[in-house]
């Protein structure tokens, strides 16, 4: 009898616990002997960065049409494929998956320029919780489209009208994850964020390295994401004051997105 | 009989400590789990249960069965007055992303936003109207049973509603003209068109969330999808159309140029003999 009535209370407090741990996804703790994650990415391909025609629809005021001509130009390097010499991969999105715990997410603002009618920067990174600063340099309307890529899905975040010059919208962001940005009235321009609620996400540099530093002692899976190659996921672990090496060797290209959109 | 006091007594006390840690955890559970006790989840499965039939007889022929829009009904279309095609896609829920609502870009419809397209329709869609067909616990639950499609309506804290209250002048003359000048510098006409016709020069290239082409809405050729009034034309530009093309203008245009504009759509849409 009193072994029923203790397991029924455990049991009742129990519940409660568990839709906790449901809406808890992410739990902040100080990290003081952790360890770190570092590498270089390479692809194994021949590859061209190739040219984007712009097409600018003539409008009624040819004023009109002459700015947006002379502000997006006639053509545009993508800007895909940054490799090295050695084959080295700028922009890959280096992402630390499925972290429960760890350090706190830095709570610096991300900015989003509408610069000549392109995305600055094309490749970059968001905290849950911060804030998104959507600027438009261009003296010509610009709409930021920001969606979430699910798992073949893009879904709305945000839809921001910047018809001015100098125009600064602020958007708090809430949802987390891989987030596409386009521009309606400009079919060729794209960017991408990752959104993350921990710090543990970089992107690699000209010399396709990164630097994952303060983990948690543990077995991690690390993705590598790129608008131009198959993304590739890695297993690693990682030792309390150690840095462990991953290296990555993208050898499938894939065609972004935007290029359908042209 | 002393041995079974002793066992009530804890019982009562194992009772007692039970309820004060449920008390205390219930605001902090509210919105995440909303009903874990006996009553209330009968209370919701049957909610549920009659969402799904309500569901499963009123909307999954278009809207499918999994909630996704591959209903049996396919793909339908609509021919305007100058011959566009329109074609419209059933919802798909499972993405939880809606166009019609009165709060924030980028936020959840309220369930007030669901109930009066469920109420209403969508005017120029094959979204009947069900004001009539079914009662408003019938309604409510399917409601309940949309947003089983997508994570969405768990993950996510709801959003304040947007409060509209129209000013007297919108509509006026001097209004309208001012609206005209918003019109231009807002540059709708890059989508809409000089006259609003849905052709400008823009409007070809405008894909949705699903990657299919959407076409910007042409004000001259009938009612707005949400209805056309002028509080229903304020509150599209002040959310934006979410998943579409549409953007918010919350921070980009003040409320008063907004109105300016409302008054300038109900112009190009023909709508201001019957507002003054």
């Amino acid at each position: 009898m009193k072994k029923i009535m203790v397991f029924t209370v455990v049991v009742a407090l129990l519940i409660p616990a568990l839709s906790f741990a449901r809406k808890a996804k992410y739990e902040v703790v100080e990290v003081n002997n952790g360890g770190g994650i570092q590498g270089t990415v390479k692809t194994s391909l021949k590859v061209k960065d190739p040219v984007v025609p712009i097409n600018i629809q003539p409008k009624e005021d040819p004023k009109e049409t002459e700015i947006e001509r002379k502000t997006c130009g006639k053509t545009q390097q993508a800007g895909i494929y940054i490799v090295s010499p050695s084959n080295e991969v700028k922009n890959v999105l280096v992402i630390v998956e499925g972290v429960k715990k760890g350090k706190a997410a830095p709570k610096t603002d991300l900015t989003i320029n509408n610069n000549k009618c392109r995305f600055e920067p094309l490749v970059s990174i968001s905290y849950v919780k911060s804030n998104y600063i959507v600027k438009n340099s261009d003296p010509l309307f610009h709409n930021t489209s920001l969606g979430v890529l699910l798992k073949d899905k893009r879904r709305a975040v945000y839809n921001l009208a910047l018809p001015y010059q100098n125009q600064e919208i602020k958007k708090r962001n809430r949802v987390a994850g891989l987030i596409d940005l386009k521009c309606d009235a400009h079919s060729w321009m794209r960017a991408y964020v990752y959104s993350s609620r921990h710090p543990y996400v970089t992107i690699t540099d000209a010399n396709g390295n990164y630097e994952l530093k303060d983990l948690l002692p543990g077995k991690y899976t690390v993705r590598f994401w790129h608008e131009g190659f198959q993304e590739e996921t890695k297993e690693v672990e990682v030792k309390a004051g150690k840095v462990s090496k991953l290296d990555v060797s993208f050898s499938k290209t894939r065609k972004p997105d935007f290029l359908g959109r042209l | 009989m002393e041995q079974f006091s002793f066992l009530q007594k804890i019982f009562r006390l194992s009772l007692f400590c039970f309820l004060l840690v449920f008390m205390t955890l219930i605001p902090a559970l509210q919105g995440v789990n909303k009903a874990y006790g006996d009553d209330e989840d009968i209370d919701e499965d049957r909610v549920i249960e009659l969402g799904k039939k309500v569901y499963e007889t009123r909307c999954m022929i278009c809207h499918g069965s999994k909630g996704d829009g591959k209903g049996f009904a396919g793909i339908t279309r609509r021919v305007e007055k100058n011959g566009r095609v329109l074609k419209n896609y059933a919802r798909d829920f499972t993405m939880g992303v809606f166009r019609f609502r009165t709060t924030p870009n980028g936020c959840l419809p309220d369930d007030e936003d669901l109930m009066k397209i469920i109420s209403n329709g969508v005017s120029r869609s094959f979204m009947p109207p069900h004001k009539d067909i079914l009662s408003l616990e019938e309604k409510k639950s399917v409601i309940e049973y949309i947003k089983t499609f997508s994570e969405r309506w768990e993950e996510e804290d709801p959003c304040d509603v947007i409060e509209v209250k129209k000013p007297d002048w919108v509509g006026s003359s001097l209004s309208v003209k001012k609206g005209e000048r918003v019109y231009k510098e807002m540059k709708c006409w890059e989508c809409h068109g000089e006259e609003g016709k849905g052709d400008g020069p823009k409007s070809d290239k405008i894909k949705d969330d699903w990657g299919k082409p959407i076409l910007p809405f042409n004000f001259v050729t009938g009612e707005l999808k949400r209805g056309s009034s002028a509080e229903n034309i304020y509150i599209t530009f002040t959310t934006g159309l979410d998943g579409t093309g549409m953007p918010s203008y919350e921070d980009s245009l003040n409320e008063e140029d907004r109105w300016h504009l409302v008054s300038y759509t109900l112009k190009l849409m023909g709508k201001l003999k019957s507002l003054h």
